[in-house]
């Protein structure tokens, strides 16, 4: 997978490069709206990554200026603008997801991940989920830790469907509380960490091997250690 | 509609000057109607005086024969087909007269000339002290309307000269019925024309208020349709349109203000968060670990306080951007009580929640939430544990009401007055002073209004009440 990025902070472009790097994916720089709509119709990419203040050209109007060239490639859009409006704009012109500066690193890689398979093959919707001795029954909502069938209310449920769907993959508290609890909020007490906690207390019970790891100052994982 | 009718200025103003209209038109008629009678009266009354003097000198020049009765008779009974407005409409005859002659001892029987026998008449005449020469009105029995009477005394004998008033009643109330027609004809087109004239007026000041409410709450590009003319709600159109561009103007400077601070602020943080994440990613050892991990949740704070720091502001200034549909506040409150619940009881808080059922609003969806997740997060930073916290929703009329109570401790009585404001919190708070003044800016965005009290009970209460969506009030 081979991404462009073009954005026109150094600091923040660098910081990208490295992340996505070792996220495994190929990534290409442009610091201005001019490069990087010349990198961007190389047609080499499978996704763009475009901050929208750009010191030469508005990052919508690069946006618009792909897609009238015919340019399909997905596209995320980055913007320290608290404008909702800007945001609506930038669904329109053709762009394909929007993150807000600053964003949590495992928030873009998963906002990426969705771009990326909402362009090729349509998503496999499984009716079971599996993860070391973890397994969720989509239909039957019913959690299984081994032999043991767990105890959870349906919002615990929902919340560890969301980590096994996400299984080796950091989920931060603002992602979670947009899948789970479908919420933009911004909460400043550990009201996430409190539904982590009784959830662990049941799915890594007694000395079970523990499969929920927070990872402090980014979000949890659940994964076998 | 007619109970919204009663509530418009073109209905007072029309009202207003009908009444005044009719009022001073009835006034006038009353003059008018006075000094008619009073005409009328005299015109009669110096007919009066003018055939008893000539009735008194025929009674003194005709010998008392057996023909005086026939002579005094005669010349009485043509004196009254002299009258005028003698006669009605359908050629009755009006007026009665009547003569009658005494003499000066009384005895005797009196000349009579008139209408019945002459007993009621003469009774009614000795009630009276009547003065000679000076008409005066007489009742007599069984007449329903008085006469006008004149006394004379020539040469020992006494001579009285009567007429009716009921052709003057008659002409009188000819007059008094026609303008009762005509009056209540012209008021009621006085009023239909007043009302017509006030309602097209104020009509142009409905449409401004409309539009400008609308201006208000929406888009503040839009403006009044430019006035053609320059009467008074032209210019109030005018000044407007100028305030508004005054407005919009202060409005975009500020959101560029806060869009410059916010993007320049949020670059740096977010290249230095991204290079700690990476590097807490590649799962540095616990010391690290732990400092890092600091330093993100003190950079997410910070963020935190800049964003709602800059939404308060925008709030207050009105440059809030809304991003409104319908939104059921019982399912809002319902989905945020799930949530929070688990926190709660984990400080041993019991929540009670009492909603109705479909209490819609028309409101931006993610602030509602914002501002139900700062009032449930105010209760648990500042409740001590084992509170019981009851969130209530209600409509009325046409607003919807949510209500937070606790029996904490209540407000803080220093605070209570200004709870509002930003940076404004309790000497022993954790918060940033934000999470009230966000709801107050909010609240008021929407239209609707945030207050705080103290139960009489002790604990504190917060009231939000928010008009409801028009389209979805059944």
């Amino acid at each position: 997978m081979r991404l462009l990025v073009i954005e026109d902070d150094k600091a923040i472009q660098g910081f990208l490069e490295r992340a996505l790097a070792e996220a495994g994916y190929q990534v290409d720089t442009a610091s201005d709206a001019k490069t990087g709509e010349q990198r961007a119709l190389e047609g080499i990419h499978d996704a763009f990554i475009i901050d929208l203040g750009l010191p030469d050209m508005d990052g919508l109007d690069l946006i618009a200026r792909c897609r009238s060239q015919g340019s399909q490639v997905p596209v995320l859009i980055l913007s320290a603008r608290r404008s909702v409006d800007e945001k609506v704009r930038g669904l329109e012109l053709g762009g394909d997801d929007y993150l807000t500066k600053p964003f949590a690193l495992a928030e873009l890689l998963a906002r990426l991940r969705n771009l990326l398979r909402r362009s090729s093959v349509s998503q496999k919707d499984s009716v079971r989920l599996q993860v070391a001795d973890l397994q969720l029954d989509l239909v039957r909502h019913e959690a299984r830790r081994g032999d043991q069938v767990l105890q959870l209310t349906p919002q615990e449920f929902s919340l560890l469907e969301y980590l096994c769907r996400n299984a080796g993959r950091v989920v931060t508290r603002t992602m979670i509380l947009d899948h789970v609890w479908r919420m933009r909020i911004d909460p400043a007490t550990n009201v996430v960490d409190v539904h982590i906690y009784r959830l662990r207390s049941k799915v890594d019970y007694n000395s079970l091997s523990p499969l929920i790891h927070t990872i402090r100052g980014v979000g949890y994982v659940l994964k076998d250690a | 509609m007619p109970r919204i009718l009663q509530t418009t200025a073109a209905w007072r103003i029309s009202i207003c000057t009908t009444l005044a209209f009719a009022l001073g038109t009835a006034f006038a008629f009353l003059i008018v109607y006075s000094l008619f009678a009073k005409t009328i009266q005299d015109r009669s009354d110096a007919w009066l005086s003018g055939e008893a003097e000539v009735l008194a000198r025929v009674s003194t020049d005709t010998p008392r024969d057996h023909l005086y009765n026939r002579i005094i008779g005669e010349v009485a009974e043509l004196a009254a087909q002299e009258l005028p407005d003698d006669r009605n409409a359908r050629g009755q005859r009006l007026n009665s007269v009547f003569f009658l002659e005494t003499d000066p001892d009384g005895n005797g029987s009196p000349l009579w000339v008139g209408p019945g026998p002459a007993d009621a008449f003469l009774k009614a005449i000795r009630q009276i002290k009547l003065v000679p020469g000076i008409p005066q009105s007489v009742n007599v029995e069984e007449w329903p309307t008085a006469f006008r009477v004149v006394e004379r005394s020539e040469s020992g004998r006494t001579i009285y000269l009567g007429l009716s008033g009921r052709g003057t009643r008659y002409l009188l109330r000819g007059l008094t019925r026609r303008f009762l027609l005509l009056w209540g004809c012209t008021v009621l087109m006085g009023f239909l024309i007043s009302y017509w004239s006030a309602y097209r007026t104020l009509r142009r000041v409905q449409s401004i208020t409309d539009t400008v409410a609308r201006i208000g709450s929406e888009d503040l590009g839009e403006r009044l349709p430019q006035p053609v003319n320059s009467d008074e709600i032209s210019r109030l159109a005018k000044t407007f349109n100028h305030m508004l561009d005054r407005i919009q103007s202060s409005v975009n400077e500020l959101r560029s203000v806060t869009d410059t601070v916010a993007h320049d602020l949020k670059s740096p943080i977010t290249s230095i968060r991204g290079t700690l994440e990476t590097i807490l990613s590649d799962e540095p050892n616990e010391k690290w670990r732990d400092s890092l991990g600091d330093a993100v949740e003190g950079l997410d704070r910070l963020l935190s306080v800049l964003d709602t720091t800059l939404d308060v502001a925008e709030a207050q200034a009105g440059a809030l951007r809304l991003d409104r549909s319908a939104v059921d506040l019982s399912v809002v409150v319902r989905q945020m009580v799930n949530l929070y619940q688990p926190a709660m009881e984990e400080r041993h808080h019991e929540v009670i929640v009492d909603l109705e059922d479909h209490v819609v609003l028309d409101a931006d969806w993610g602030l509602l939430h914002r501002v139900l997740s700062n009032l449930i997060e105010n209760e648990i930073a500042h409740l001590p544990e084992g509170c019981q916290i009851t969130i209530r929703v209600r409509s009325q009329d046409r607003s919807a009401e949510l209500v937070i109570e606790d029996n904490g401790p209540g407000f803080p009585p220093e605070i209570r007055a200004r709870a509002f404001e930003r940076f404004v919190r309790g000497k022993h708070s954790l918060g940033h002073g934000l999470g009230l003044a966000f709801v107050d800016a909010v609240v008021r965005a929407h239209g609707g209004a945030a207050r705080v009290s103290d139960r009489p009970s002790g604990g504190a209460t917060i009231t939000l009440s928010m008009p409801a969506s028009v389209l979805h009030t059944a």
